[in-house]
């Protein structure tokens, strides 16, 4: 019996190399679309995982000021009327702002050393030097992302001149540069003491932009979040809500996204139809010829759906590994700008790639189930017909 | 013993262009005989032989082999009854252009459990016989019509079949190629196989058995 399914194996992999052209076709074709559509959903599964890491690193919930509808400075004297509502385990104060360097833009956030446990969290490791430590106030100390790092050129022990938007220019001491250039949350970060930010920025003495506030585990964050609304002027973004900032800024691409699937859906769907039907004729009297030596339905199925797996899996396979190496390594040369998007980040910035099993599942999902559907069914349509009459009809 | 009873074949019935080519016709045919339908052109000869090679269902009738009504058996236990037991020529040859002669002659093998390969020494056997060996690995559209007609008949007696159908197996072929096939229908007869002809070649009734000729889908 197991002589039989390896004949039927040969003969089919002899159908791929009779049917050449048939074969070639899908293969470019196929390499064609899961090249371009396994580049963006590889991106994009990348970016969502950093958008899940940005997530997770932030506090439980972060209360910003709000007046007159806009986000404005918070008084760190506000934190003591955040810090009694019940759960509360501690509230950090943090500046955090945007500073230019060339043509690019880089986010500063400074650090309250009274925090420095919790906000050790948000950061995976160093590739160099330390992160930032209680007296590193006033100091002008700065951790910085792997990306700044290399496009300045810059070590740990380097001096670093930033310039304000006041037009002031303070020198920076480098202690540490953080690693992973794919992460996007820490690839343009510049990292300092809360005192060095608020002196960076010319903050208001005892303002800050923003309250972190950590829960006890015990508690819910949502659950304080909700007692935090009667807070006056209080804006409280929890996790959720950062995660949908995050979503949104996908969620903009959302189109591309549905485009490809749908050219891709239609494109495959389209070029096995063709071939089928350039094949048609030819297969359907393969089909009786093969029924009147007797091959059975089953065994006609067999060899077609060989056929079609082989050739969908190899060319699905091959266009994903090359659409990863084009994302992965080559940082998807046309496509990088469509899909990272997003202004602050430098075209030197590395896509994150991942490659998720629901990705590769979807990918060979809508590549070799139209094919299956395009060979196996005229096959099979064929195999249940008189043998006799599906080879004059193809003679037809 | 091959029986048909009562055979009757109706294609596109119910439609317009409704067409009976095989009516209430039941047949006897012997093991180890060389039977010839023969008829003018339309008659239902290859109708008949088809429906006898169970590759074509009729309307209506009952087709035995020994004493299976092999019409009552599922489309699967036909087809590995076609497999065991039976082998074809057609008269259009039926060959697979892009493969060479002797890989036509091992397709039959390929739906059992046998080694094709194995096959080899005896597909050859076979080509030297009907005097085309030295074309064996030629591609069946580098062959002549002759060559492809002794290509197909090996592909039909690779599997030493009990049953041979062979449809106007001389009417695209020359005289040398003609003689060639009566001899080995007469050879396979002689051995003890059953061959049903469809032909009106006035030669290939001579080396026939028995002959029923056919007429507007009736035996008369």
């Amino acid at each position: 019996m197991m002589k039989k399914h390896m004949n039927l194996l040969s003969y089919s992999f002899d159908c791929l190399k009779r049917y050449r052209m048939r074969s070639a076709v899908i293969i470019i074709t196929f390499l064609i679309a899961t090249t371009m559509i396994s580049a963006v959903l590889f991106t994009k599964d990348g970016l969502e995982r950093e958008a899940q890491f940005s997530v997770s690193a932030a506090p439980d919930l972060t209360v910003q000021y709000l007046k007159a509808g806009r986000v404005a400075p918070i008084q760190a004297s506000y934190a003591q009327n955040v810090s009694q509502i019940p759960g509360v385990e501690i509230v950090l104060q943090r500046t955090w702002g945007y500073v230019g360097i060339g043509t690019n833009t880089f986010t500063v956030i400074g650090l309250d050393p009274a925090g420095l446990n919790y906000s050790r969290g948000v950061v995976t490791s160093l590739e160099s030097g330390r992160f930032l430590m209680a007296n590193d106030s006033n100091t002008s100390n700065i951790v910085i992302g792997e990306l700044i790092a290399g496009m300045l050129k810059v070590e740990v022990g380097d001096d670093i001149i930033l310039l304000s938007e006041s037009i002031d220019a303070t020198r920076f001491h480098v202690v540490g540069i953080f690693s992973g250039d794919s992460s996007i949350y820490t690839a343009d970060m510049i990292v300092m003491a809360l005192a060095d930010a608020n002196n960076f920025f010319k903050m208001s003495l005892g303002e800050v932009t923003d309250l972190c506030v950590y829960v006890n585990s015990s508690t819910s964050p949502k659950d304080v979040a909700s007692q935090m609304a009667s807070l006056p002027n209080a804006r409280v973004l929890d996790q959720d809500i950062l995660m949908r900032g995050y979503k949104a800024a996908y969620g903009a691409r959302g189109g591309i996204f549905t485009t490809l699937w749908t050219i891709l859906l239609v494109g495959v769907a389209l070029i096995a139809f063709s071939q089928a039907i350039v094949v048609g004729h030819e297969s359907r009297f393969e089909v009786g010829l093969l029924k009147t030596f007797g091959f059975s339905t089953l065994d006609i199925i067999e060899i077609r759906l060989i056929e079609s797996l082989a050739l969908g899996f190899f060319a699905t396979s091959l266009g994903m590994l090359i659409g990863f190496v084009y994302a992965a390594y080559f940082n998807a040369p046309g496509l990088v700008d469509i899909l990272l998007g997003w202004a602050f980040l430098p075209r030197e910035f590395h896509l994150p790639v991942y490659v998720s099993l629901e990705s590769v599942f979807s990918i060979f999902a809508v590549t070799v189930i139209p094919l299956l559907i395009t060979t196996v069914v005229p096959a099979w349509l064929n195999a249940i017909t008189d043998p006799e009459l599906a080879m004059r009809r193809a003679a037809a | 013993m091959i029986e048909a009873r009562t055979l009757t074949k109706i294609y596109n019935k119910g439609k317009f262009n409704e067409t009976t080519a095989v009516s209430d016709v039941s047949l006897k045919i012997s093991d180890g005989t060389i039977v010839a339908l023969t008829g003018p052109s339309g008659c239902g000869k290859t109708t008949m032989l088809s429906m006898l090679g169970l590759i074509l269902t009729p309307s209506s009738g009952e087709i035995f082999f020994g004493r299976e009504n092999v019409l009552a058996s599922s489309d699967y236990w036909k087809t590995s009854f076609r497999r065991e037991n039976f082998g074809f020529i057609f008269q259009h040859i039926n060959l697979l252009q892009q493969y060479t002669a002797i890989e036509n002659i091992l397709l039959p093998l390929y739906a059992s459990d046998s080694d094709p390969g194995s096959y080899r020494e005896k597909a050859k056997e076979l080509l030297s016989k009907l005097g085309i060996l030295n074309r064996a690995n030629h591609l069946v559209e580098q062959l002549s019509g002759g060559e492809q007609q002794r290509v197909a008949f090996v592909r039909a007696l690779i599997k030493d079949p009990k049953y041979i159908f062979a449809d106007e197996p001389t009417v695209f072929v020359d005289e040398e190629t003609s003689h060639i096939i009566y001899k080995v229908l007469s050879e396979l007869r002689d051995t003890g196989k059953t061959v049903v002809i469809s032909s009106h070649d006035p030669d290939l009734m001579k080396i026939a058995d028995e002959t029923c000729r056919m007429t507007k889908g009736k035996l008369i």
